[in-house]
């Protein structure tokens, strides 16, 4: 190595050297990395099997994802209206009789619904239509970080200038900065705000609200707010300012650290957004539940109850049902090569390719064993599947065509359900055990029992609520049931002609016995029956398809170490088993893999072992010498010809030293390795220093299981 | 002085003395003290000067006068109070066409008065001898600066350097000039060391008294609509005011104060009253017998008044005001309670309290106000509901640090402990055994309650979160059969990447408190719980804990 790539390391001059990564010149690096990136299914996947699935999983996302973020849309409506006019009429509608105006401050608490929330807001205001209640109101929104005010000076410069510089104002007029008004000056704000008024048109019916919109209102410095609204208070009789707040925690947070002086300068109110379970049920229910929407892929109840769990315990955002389910989907589509096929059958040429041929082999022999099960004539065919490729595509789009059109089914089945259960709590009924209210937040768990199958209970008792109706009781209810079925899709009505059918026969025959007593009995009954026999029939398991674990994620249990790992222990289990995380996770599941012998670990490893194998105060010259054999066995048996073991890392393999190495460099090499490890360790927190006793180290952890 | 009006009830003698300083021969330095009613203070003391400065100049005046206000809070850099004195006082409206330019003097010193003190000086005599030029033309007078410079303890934090100078502007600037500070602390504290300032002429303002507190009369509006400020309610109105200062006068002196409670309060106290006058006209000619108010004597004639924009009198019988009294009185220290910390804000409040249509027509028994009690305990349960929505771990782990921050470290392994063999598995399964009996505490120790939260480190609170998490927690997880020995879940539970994250969002939401500068990267970091008893008694109602079993002096 040349050396001028060498840094200097007697330069005193300098804190930190870069010691740049040089590969080693062999290839097989290279070689070995390719490994690591190759499919876990190589011998039944397609050629490009990966990419395929990349570009069908981004598909099934994106249509998820837009149809949540529309629901989710849905839901902040109602508070983003109520935010808006609470915005533009803070001028108008002020009580009477104040002994001085109060500085409008909205406080927006927004918990689980992100950024998007206050963004919408902020776009409804500048251009949204007018309402009746505030006419006329036109405003300026202007959006502030915790950045952005780290005082008072400079947050004041910042609400000016972000009004001030606006593109979309008057001219910049030519201004000597040292003999006018500061730019963090308040008047300045007033001046341009009185001339913006002019030309906007003087006549009293419109007006203008400059909105400051401050991001995570808790970051910011009680001491420089107090005196920020102090100064924005006392101009507001000329310049209508309002501030948009948005803050993650409880309603008293401004009570509790502002002091009186300035909260008696503001007129808080205070909006909070939908929150809590009730986001993750109507978020679950009209993506995977809607008759109105059909995901390309079923998520199944480990998935859900896994997401519920989350959204319960850990963090309830948007956020992170969103994160769930796309990891849901991600995994989903990398486990199976199979799942290539969830949108579109690859055509015959595709399939007819050599390298297709695992791919080919192994749907054929799952579609063999579903037609197994059906009919035993059709075994003879299915041991070349290179003759029948058309056949296989189109066993597969049928397979398709029966999951989806079963889901519909078992879809339509829940919401009866949901219709028939609502009905009954609002009419005072307990009804079934879970509750569509949206603050108990059970419904998941409906949901769950429903993918694992267990609803019988649930139908006995619809059917058995359904006979006891009483007549006006009968026809509101099937009123609710006919207008559910009359605003299906139209291919999905069609479908169901037989049941509206029926419903509406029910309905008239219901009318036409309007004094009957017992006319309304038998339309119960029938009622009820049809209830039993169609909800029989709807609600069946997706399981039961063939190929199903294509479109349906099923018992699948969700990676939730990926998401919310332990920190300790999978920092334990790097350092005790280095080895699992170098080689693939998908590859060795069925392999148990090989123990490594002590000498084949990185330092790093072999320090720790070392480490834990000493009491409770490690002598640091006994350490030293302990991980110095093991380095001298790691010697002797690299000298060795190669052995099948010889996978070891090549930075191992790079550090061999030649045979005609003399002694001390090895100990000194062995030193600054024994250094580097302690200093990672030292790093990572497993020593503390003390001085109790001279070279001696105080362990941190204690009693790891599987250390051995 | 015969033609200085007090501006303000209750500022009488201020008006007095101040007036009288300021026309003729003021000290150069005065300071005022108000610690009660600043606000007002300031408004009077506005008013006072704008009606001299409106008052020619004469004889008994010898000077005409000119005043700028100045709020140290909001000139919080030297550069704005320049501007904000002389601008004032030449009357110079900076306007955005001509690129809000300042004043500027004639002469050397131009528009550049605002870049230092001696600039301002010149500065400053620049503008008399524009003011001076100004009414020379008329008359033989002079021009009288007076610089009120408001919330003066400001001075002393964010330009402590400009005090002595200001103090001593009128010998500085040799012009007729005076300074007045107002502010609510004393000169001593602002005082700068060395006897740098000259002392200035004190005037305290005293407390105001009862009577001057009662809110000024009603807002005049056009007569048409009938609102709550119709002039015909004056008198009860002013009735209502007495009775509210009785309840509020021992809680704050501030008439602002009094006045918001007044504007939240007063629209519920006289609709009753409205709905019951609006009851009656719409049936004008009904005269019913059971006249709960006899407020109109005469219905055609102030018909006829009323057509006529003229005042009448709409003065309810002595029954109905008690009745009303009767009714309200217990609201108005609800009032009081969540409008004076503003718990609430007026308009909000009013709106919650507002009574239920045409009390006044319903049979004594039955009308009441529903509210009354709802709005006591309305903060609480704010609280519990945003609070609600917190996850489950994040409220344990405020749980947790709540214990931690109110229980000594000693002892939690008397609380927490668990089992026989107490060193070795501290904190794992078993019966709860908590009653953790005090023994005798030493000489009647403040209770760490009163003494606010003590910081931990974040161990002590994951080994705390870990105890709870074991014995509450275990039937809302998912079942994992990979744990197979007692409290390793937890323990893996309790070193998960969520729980960091929930700590730092938090601390991020100010429901817990860093301790430790967050550079700081060896050992822990430490925690406070700024949460209070009551949070964390709804936290802990909701998690089904028994809190005050974990806490070492319970309540």
């Amino acid at each position: 190595m040349p050396d001028a790539e060498l840094p200097n390391l007697d330069d005193i001059s300098k804190t930190v050297f870069c010691i740049p990564y040089n590969p080693p010149e062999e290839a097989d690096g290279a070689e070995e990395q390719h490994r690591l990136h190759a499919s876990a299914h190589e011998e039944r996947d397609l050629e490009n099997g990966e990419d395929l699935r990349f570009l069908a999983y981004k598909e099934a996302w994106k249509i998820c994802l837009e149809r949540m973020q529309r629901v989710i849309q849905e839901l902040q409506k109602s508070s983003i209206r109520a935010v808006v006019d609470e915005v533009r009429s803070s001028y108008t509608n002020v009580l009477p009789g104040l002994p001085y105006e109060e500085l409008p401050v909205v406080s927006v608490i927004n918990p689980g619904l992100g950024s998007t929330f206050l963004e919408d807001i902020s776009t409804q205001l500048e251009n949204g239509q007018l309402s009746e209640l505030s006419q006329n109101v036109e405003c300026i929104v202007t959006h502030l970080y915790p950045g952005d005010l780290p005082n008072v000076s400079s947050g004041m410069r910042a609400i000016v200038s972000s009004f001030v510089e606006r593109e979309d104002t008057q001219d910049r007029v030519n201004r000597k900065p040292s003999s006018s008004l500061a730019n963090y000056d308040i008047k300045f704000l007033r001046a341009w705000y009185r001339a913006r008024l002019k030309t906007s048109g003087s006549d009293n019916s419109s007006s203008l609200n400059l909105v400051v919109v401050l991001h995570e209102f808790e970051q910011l410095d009680p001491q420089v707010m107090q005196d920020i609204f102090y100064i924005c208070s006392g101009s507001i009789s000329a310049l209508r300012l309002i501030f948009l707040i948005s803050m993650s925690s409880s309603l008293n947070y401004l009570s509790a650290n502002y002091p009186r002086a300035t909260m008696s300068l503001l007129r808080v109110r205070s909006f909070t957004t939908p929150s809590g379970p009730e986001v993750l049920q109507e978020v679950l229910l009209k993506t995977f539940f809607d008759t109105h929407f059909e995901p390309f892929v079923m998520i199944g109840p480990a998935l859900i109850e896994y997401l519920q769990d989350y959204f319960t315990r850990f963090h309830s955002s948007m956020d992170a049902i969103l994160t769930i389910l796309q990891i849901g989907h991600l995994k989903h589509f990398s486990s199976d090569p199979l799942t290539v096929l969830v949108r579109g059958t690859p055509s015959t040429d595709v399939l007819s390719k050599p390298g297709s041929f695992g791919f080919l082999r192994s749907l054929s022999a799952r579609l063999a064993h579903a037609l197994a099960v059906q009919d035993v004539e059709l075994e003879g065919d299915v041991f070349h599947p290179l003759s029948n490729i058309p056949q296989v595509i189109e066993n597969v789009n049928h397979a398709r065509q029966i999951f989806y059109s079963r889901l519909r089914s078992l879809r339509l089945g829940f919401g009866i359900m949901i219709c028939i259960q609502s009905f009954l709590e609002k009419e005072g009924y307990r009804g079934l055990e879970w509750s569509i209210a949206a603050n108990k937040g059970v419904i998941c768990d409906a949901m769950i029992n429903l993918l694992k199958g267990h609803f019988t209970r649930d139908v006995k008792e619809l059917v058995r609520y359904t006979r006891k109706l009483k007549q006006d009781e009968l026809r509101s209810l099937l009123d609710r049931l006919h207008a559910l079925f009359l605003y299906l899709p139209p291919r999905v009505r069609t479908e169901e002609k037989k049941s509206l059918d029926q419903l509406g026969r029910m309905k008239t025959s219901l009318e036409e016995s309007n004094s009957r007593a017992n006319a309304s009995a038998d339309i119960s009954a029938s009622l009820s029956e049809w209830v039993g026999q169609y909800l029989g029939e709807k609600l069946n398991l997706p399981e039961e398809c063939d190929l199903w674990d294509i479109w349906y994620t099923g018992l699948a249990p969700f990676p939730s170490e990926l998401l919310n790992p332990s920190i300790r222990a999978s920092l334990m289990a790097g350092l005790l088993r280095p080895h699992d995380y170098v080689e693939d996770i998908n590859g060795n599941v069925n392999t148990e893999p090989s123990q490594k012998n002590i000498w084949e670990l990185p330092d790093t490893s072999i320090l720790f072992k070392r480490y834990l194998d000493s009491g409770k105060m490690i002598n640091v010259y006994d350490w030293f010498e302990s991980f110095k054999d093991v380095l001298d066995s790691q010697r002797t048996h690299l000298k060795e010809p190669i052995s099948p073991q010889k996978r070891v890392k090549s930075k191992v393999k790079s550090q061999v030293p030649d045979a005609t190495e003399d002694d001390d460099k090895w100990d000194i090499e062995v030193q600054a390795r024994f250094i580097r490890a302690l200093h990672e360790l030292d790093y990572l927190g497993f020593i503390k220093h003390t001085n109790r006793k001279a070279d001696h180290l105080l362990r941190t952890i204690f009693d790891v299981n599987g250390a051995d | 002085m015969e033609n200085i009006q007090c501006p303000i009830p209750g500022y009488e003698n201020l008006a007095d003395e101040f007036g009288t300083l300021i026309s003729t021969y003021p000290p150069p330095f005065i300071y005022i003290q108000d610690t009660q009613a600043l606000r007002t203070t300031l408004n009077a003391i506005d008013a006072l000067l704008r009606d001299l400065s409106n008052l020619p100049a004469s004889s008994t005046n010898p000077s005409k006068i000119y005043y700028s206000r100045v709020d140290c809070v909001a000139s919080f850099t030297s550069r704005l109070f320049y501007e904000a004195v002389i601008n004032t006082l030449v009357g110079w409206e900076p306007s955005w066409e001509d690129g809000c330019a300042n004043w500027s003097a004639e002469g050397a010193v131009g528009g550049k008065w605002n870049e230092s003190m001696d600039m301002f000086l010149h500065g400053l005599r620049a503008a008399a001898s524009t003011c001076g030029s100004r009414i020379k033309s008329q008359s033989d007078y002079d021009v009288r600066f007076v610089i009120v410079v408001e919330r003066a303890e400001r001075l002393k934090e964010s330009l402590p350097e400009i005090i002595v100078p200001l103090t001593r502007l009128s010998e500085l600037s040799r012009i007729d000039l005076s300074v007045v500070f107002i502010s609510q602390v004393g000169w001593e504290d602002i005082r700068p060391p060395l006897g740098a300032s000259p002392d200035p002429y004190y005037i305290d303002i005293q407390a105001p008294s009862k009577e001057s507190l009662y809110p000024h009369p009603l807002v005049q509006h056009s007569l048409t609509p009938l609102t709550p400020y119709h002039p015909a309610l004056e008198s009860l109105y002013s009735h209502f005011v007495t009775t509210l200062c009785d309840v509020c006068f021992p809680f704050t002196h501030d008439p602002n104060e009094l006045q918001y409670i007044t504007a939240a309060r007063w629209p519920g106290f006289c609709k009753p009253l409205l709905d019951e006058h609006k009851r009656r006209q719409r049936k004008p000619e009904n005269e019913d017998t059971d006249v709960d108010m006899d407020v109109d004597p005469e219905d055609e004639d102030r018909e006829v008044l009323h057509d006529r924009g003229m005042d009448f009198l709409f003065q309810p019988s002595t029954d109905t005001r008690m009745r009303l009294n009767k009714l309200f009185n217990p609201t108005l220290s609800n009032a009081l309670e969540a409008l004076l910390p503003r718990l609430s804000n007026a308009a909000d409040w009013a709106k919650k309290n507002e009574p239920p249509p045409d009390l006044l027509s319903l049979p004594p028994g039955q009308a009441h106000l529903g509210q009354s009690q709802a709005s006591k305990d309305s903060s609480a349960a704010a609280e519990a509901t945003s609070m609600r929505f917190l996850p489950r771990m994040s409220k344990f782990i405020l749980l947790a640090s709540f214990v931690a921050s109110t229980n000594p470290a000693k002892s939690d392994i008397r609380i927490f402990g668990r089992g026989l063999d107490e060193k070795k598995r501290k904190r794992r399964r078993a019966a709860p055994k908590m009653s953790a009996k005090k023994k005798s505490a030493g000489p009647s120790k403040v209770s760490q309650r009163l003494l606010g939260p003590t910081s931990f480190p974040l161990d002590r609170m994951l080994a705390i979160l870990g105890a709870l998490l074991e014995e509450n927690e275990a039937e809302w997880k998912l079942p994992s059969p990979q744990f197979t020995i007692p409290g390793e879940e937890t323990d893996m539970d309790i070193s998960r990447v969520g729980i960091y994250a929930s700590v730092m969002e938090l601390t991020s939401m100010r429901l817990l408190h860093r301790a430790s500068p967050p550079d700081r990267l060896d050992g822990p970091p430490q925690f406070k719980c700024v949460i209070s008893h009551d949070m964390a008694l709804v936290l802990a109602k909701q998690l089904d804990v028994a809190l005050n079993d974990l806490l070492w002096d319970p309540m």
